[in-house]
């Protein structure tokens, strides 16, 4: 069985430093693997661990330094490690990115049985990307996945978690999930895991490898471009409040009853 | 004939539409008047509801047309009795197809999230999450959408423009006011798909999920938050405070995601781009510091009261009041007055 998970690396959003420009000081903040891809990674291995003969085969685009995410990938139980980089990707939105993963699953994993995703990444939350990869390779997902009970060759037990309902599916391979929790079989990497990572190499693929012009990825690919980014400014007079406090306040409550 | 559709969201079980799109047809409805005003009557642009269901009652399409659609589009068939995202996207790609418009508009709500990313990559175009802004500009015979949301833990707001038509992007409920003022004679459509069948996935069964227990914000009059600056280290005390002294004013209890983030307080509690949204008329914000990701939530409340005690914290930027002085310590003045 093949599960193709898909991981990004992504800047600590607890951890954020502006430059005096009030741009985002990258340079600055630490890196770490988007909490929901890592959920997606233990759910592939908990299903690894039931079946004989199941590849973890996580999936990555982004710049050199993700090879760390992929290392800790590895380390975590992951069965091979691929980097989609070229500096000809940077600036891709969604749609972009979605064609690129989509292109190399299908090149380098084409007997995919499971694309295991997190629902969103942290830093730009907008949780496209698993459902357009999902028609990019046409295949039927399941999104907002809260638990897979059961994953086979050919069919997996899942349930999706809605705002106030869980609808659980029975759906056929190949197929794409991508999911909200954490699974409760999460396993920890160990110093001896990181040193048996360094025997697996990760895969390195570009551009070339993926037959994409430049002008159909990056930012140049892009049908959305940030026209401007700003912090919110806001005029409000605020008046402070300094004597009888607790009084003034509940006359504010008072009236508003 | 120019239009912007309005893709709308459908309660299955009442045949109704969802309040997100009436909200997003007022909203456009405003953007294109003035546009319109300079346009020679076949240039105009209309708002085009389109819905996709076996059947929709009568009253809520001409709450559409109440709310500014010129035209109310059914897409009709038998498969679209319940939801399934795959046979969605592709019976509206065909009818999309055959009518075309540059703007597509959807609610972020848990389908519109599903179904809309499908719809945009069959069109092959880019797609804006989660907007908590939206504008129209015209230029040079071009209509040209401007989608702003939050990023990037919500701390940075990006307006968006989209290169490729149709420009789409999806909507956060409750961003816009629905306004059913208009005296618009609307027209009715049927379209009627090609039937797909959904093979690959059976829907098996479902649980009410009890486990969240949400809190409802939308009608609250009073919130009172919670932010860490409750958090004496070593227990819940000022959080259990705060809940005694909602009940005793009839208030709502908000958190922000850091509280939560710790466990202090439960998700369902928490206000802000990733939890819930209140427009109260009095929120206070206790110890709360102000990161933008709560600020969404609660902007909007009509008189804003925050207490911290950094007198450089974010959130005094955004109150009408505001309190220097140790959130916990107002919490024991103010449940005094009760004793």
């Amino acid at each position: 069985m093949e599960i193709v998970v898909c991981v990004k690396q992504v800047p600590d959003v607890d951890d954020i430093k502006w430059t005096k420009e009030n741009n985002l000081d990258r340079s600055q903040m630490l890196s770490k693997i988007n909490p929901h891809d890592e959920w997606a990674l233990d759910w592939a291995l908990n299903i690894k661990s039931k079946f004989k003969d199941v590849n973890v085969n996580v999936i990555s685009m982004g710049p050199s330094q993700a090879k760390d995410t992929l290392n800790y990938c590895l380390a975590k139980g992951a069965t091979r490690a691929i980097l989609l980089s070229d500096k000809a990707f940077g600036g891709s939105d969604t749609i972009v990115t979605s064609k690129i993963l989509a292109r190399a699953i299908k090149k380098y994993i084409p007997d995919f049985d499971y694309v295991i995703t997190g629902l969103f990444a942290q830093d730009g939350d907008t949780a496209q990307v698993p459902v357009s990869l999902a028609q990019l390779l046409d295949v039927i997902d399941v999104i907002g996945v809260n638990e897979i009970h059961n994953a086979d060759k050919n069919c997996a037990i899942v349930s999706q978690k809605l705002a106030d309902v869980i609808n659980i599916f029975e759906i056929s391979t190949p197929c794409l999930l991508a999911v909200r929790e954490k699974c409760n079989n999460s396993y920890i990497a160990r110093i001896e895991d990181y040193v048996r990572a360094q025997n697996t190499p990760i895969e390195e693929y570009n551009i070339t490898d993926l037959g994409f012009e430049k002008n159909e990825v990056g930012v140049l690919g892009s049908p959305t471009t940030v026209y401007k980014a700003f912090r919110p400014q806001i005029n409000k007079n605020t008046q402070e409040i300094k004597d009888d406090l607790a009084r003034v306040v509940l006359d504010f409550i008072v009236k508003a009853k | 004939m120019n239009k912007i559709i309005v893709y709308c969201d459908v309660n299955f079980e009442q045949k109704s539409l969802e309040n997100v799109s009436y909200e997003i047809i007022s909203k456009a409805y405003d953007l294109i008047k003035d546009i319109n005003e300079n346009l020679s009557d076949d240039m105009k642009y209309v708002i085009e509801a389109v819905a996709l269901c076996d059947e929709i009652s009568p009253q809520y399409i001409k709450k559409a047309f109440q709310a500014g659609a010129g035209r109310f589009v059914l897409i009709k068939d038998k498969s679209l009795e319940n939801f399934s995202q795959c046979v969605f996207s592709k019976c509206f790609c065909e009818y999309f197809n055959q009518n075309p418009s540059p703007i597509i508009l959807f609610g972020a709500t848990q389908i519109g999230r599903i179904v809309a990313p499908r719809i945009t990559t069959i069109l092959n175009t880019g797609l804006v999450a989660d907007c908590t802004g939206l504008d129209i500009a015209y230029e040079e015979g071009k209509i040209k959408l401007l989608a702003t949301r939050p990023t990037f833990g919500s701390e940075l707001m990006a307006t968006i423009l989209s290169k490729t038509n149709p420009q789409c992007a999806t909507i956060r409920p409750k961003t816009f006011i629905a306004k059913f003022d208009k005296d618009i004679a609307g027209q009715l459509f049927e379209f009627h798909p090609t039937s797909y069948e959904e093979t690959r996935i059976k829907f098996l069964r479902r649980i009410l999920d009890n486990s969240s227990d949400a809190v409802d914000f939308s009608n609250a009059k009073i919130v009172l938050s919670g932010g860490f600056g409750l958090n004496d280290g070593k227990d819940k005390k000022y959080f259990l405070r705060l809940e005694q002294l909602a009940n005793l004013v009839g208030a709502k209890v908000g958190a922000s995601r850091k509280v939560v983030d710790f466990g202090l307080m439960p998700q369902s509690a928490q206000i802000g781009q990733t939890g819930s949204t209140t427009t109260a008329d009095v929120y206070v914000a206790f110890g709360i510091s102000g990161a933008i990701q709560h600020i969404c939530g609660m902007k909007n409340c009509k008189t804003i009261i925050a207490i911290n005690t950094d007198e450089n914290a974010e959130i005094f930027k955004y109150a009408d009041y505001k309190i220097v002085e140790d959130a916990k310590a107002l919490i024991d003045d103010m449940l005094a007055t009760f004793i």
